[in-house]
């Protein structure tokens, strides 16, 4: 259903574009607890990055750079690392997500830990949507041939 | 007499088996000479195999630098914090996403010529505003006379640009222009919708391209060839 596609403005122009839209995502998450944006909006734009490039590359070119068992697998992480910060502030004594107990840990002032939990949160969120955004549209827009490799086998 | 036939015999049979010494010999030194032409094949081939893996990982590893360096260029843009901090989470960033995409920024891109073709590309965004200007004032012209002397049209043309920027970029640029619009390029043939007669001209007088060729470095040897002449000088050599 999705092929390479044809049109050689929409290629090129793609390929030029797709690596600025990742890093813009980057920034967007990174710089969450500095501006406005977070995990879940640069997470977004990141799917929309390998969105766009499977629609103008196709799904073969796709699947080289991240593959739908690792988009998978990122989401899973991404709601590890999420669960897993807010538990690590419970088992330190605070509330979930209390992020200021994190200077238990970190060498840092609980105002510094704070931001870095925020940061780690992020970095979580972004994985998961990203990863579950990437799947939906596959299977969306895959469907009678998500899973190649297992009907061949029949 | 029964010792000369003996003596013939033994000669007839030292003759045979010296025969089939030399022919034994000759199969080996064949087969010898055929598994050293294999043996250097298979060598050559395997080093042939080498230099080319070395090659796509040099080259590999080159776009990989220059992509990092261009996005991480773009994060300090963005980024605007500059303590140590962020620029490590940048760099971070810049080298995932390098590896992720490394293929994609310089995909069709001649190397060496990166410098000019980036100062001919500048020098070119002026003459294109200029450009814009210029058919702006043509079409609100048009548009505002009580007639309206409009002759809408598809003109086709098929271009001498070769790589996939130059082509997008004249695209773009005819697109840019108010007045007409690419619609679509299939097999190096543009499909240009034009507002009236004049801009149609204008496209198809072909300047713009002459210029997106020239920033690509695509047309000089086209001008070396009209400069030279070079049926005259072939004449020339054959007297």
């Amino acid at each position: 259903m999705i092929r390479d596609s044809q049109d050689v403005i929409v290629k090129t122009l793609s390929r030029l574009l797709v690596p600025f839209m990742v890093i813009y995502a980057l920034y967007v998450i990174m710089h969450g607890h500095h501006s406005p944006g977070g995990g879940f909006q640069g997470g977004v734009i990141l799917a929309a990055g390998f969105v766009l490039l499977v629609v103008s590359h196709g799904l073969e070119q796709t699947r080289k750079r991240l593959s739908e068992k690792a988009a998978g697998v990122l989401s899973s992480i991404g709601v590890f690392i999420y669960a897993g910060i807010g538990a690590l502030c419970l088992i330190l004594g605070g509330n979930y997500l209390d992020y200021g107990k994190l200077s238990k840990l970190l060498p840092v002032v609980p105002a510094e830990a704070r931001s870095l939990g925020i940061l780690g949160v992020e970095i979580g969120v972004a994985l998961a949507v990203m990863a579950v955004m990437f799947t939906i549209f596959l299977v969306i827009f895959t469907v009678g041939e998500f899973q190649e490799d297992d009907r061949s086998e029949k | 007499m029964e010792v000369t036939l003996l003596l013939e015999a033994t000669e007839n049979a030292f003759r045979i088996m010296e025969k089939a010494r030399a022919h034994a010999l000759g199969v080996l030194d064949t087969a010898v000479q055929f598994t050293g032409e294999q043996t250097r094949f298979m060598e050559e081939k395997r080093w042939q195999v080498l230099f080319a893996g070395a090659q796509r990982r040099k080259t590999r590893f080159q776009n990989f630098v220059g992509t990092a360096l261009i996005l991480f260029a773009f994060w300090m843009l963005l980024s605007g914090h500059f303590d140590p901090f962020h620029l490590t989470l940048g760099a971070i960033c810049c080298i995932i996403t390098a590896y992720l995409f490394h293929d994609l920024l310089f995909a069709n891109v001649r190397v060496g010529d990166m410098r000019v073709v980036a100062l001919r590309f500048l020098c070119y965004i002026p003459w294109l505003i200029q450009q814009i200007v210029l058919s702006n004032l043509h079409v609100a012209s048009v548009v505002l006379r009580r007639k309206m002397p409009i002759n809408p049209q598809i003109i086709t043309f098929k271009t001498k640009l070769e790589t996939d920027i130059s082509s997008i970029t004249l695209a773009n640029s005819i697109t840019l222009t108010p007045g007409t619009i690419t619609m679509d390029i299939r097999d190096g043939v543009y499909y240009v919708h034009a507002l009236d007669q004049k801009v149609a001209d204008d496209l198809n007088a072909g300047e713009m391209e002459d210029r997106v060729a020239h920033i690509f470095m695509e047309a000089d040897h086209l001008y070396v060839e009209d400069v030279l002449d070079a049926a005259r000088i072939y004449d020339a050599l054959r007297v």
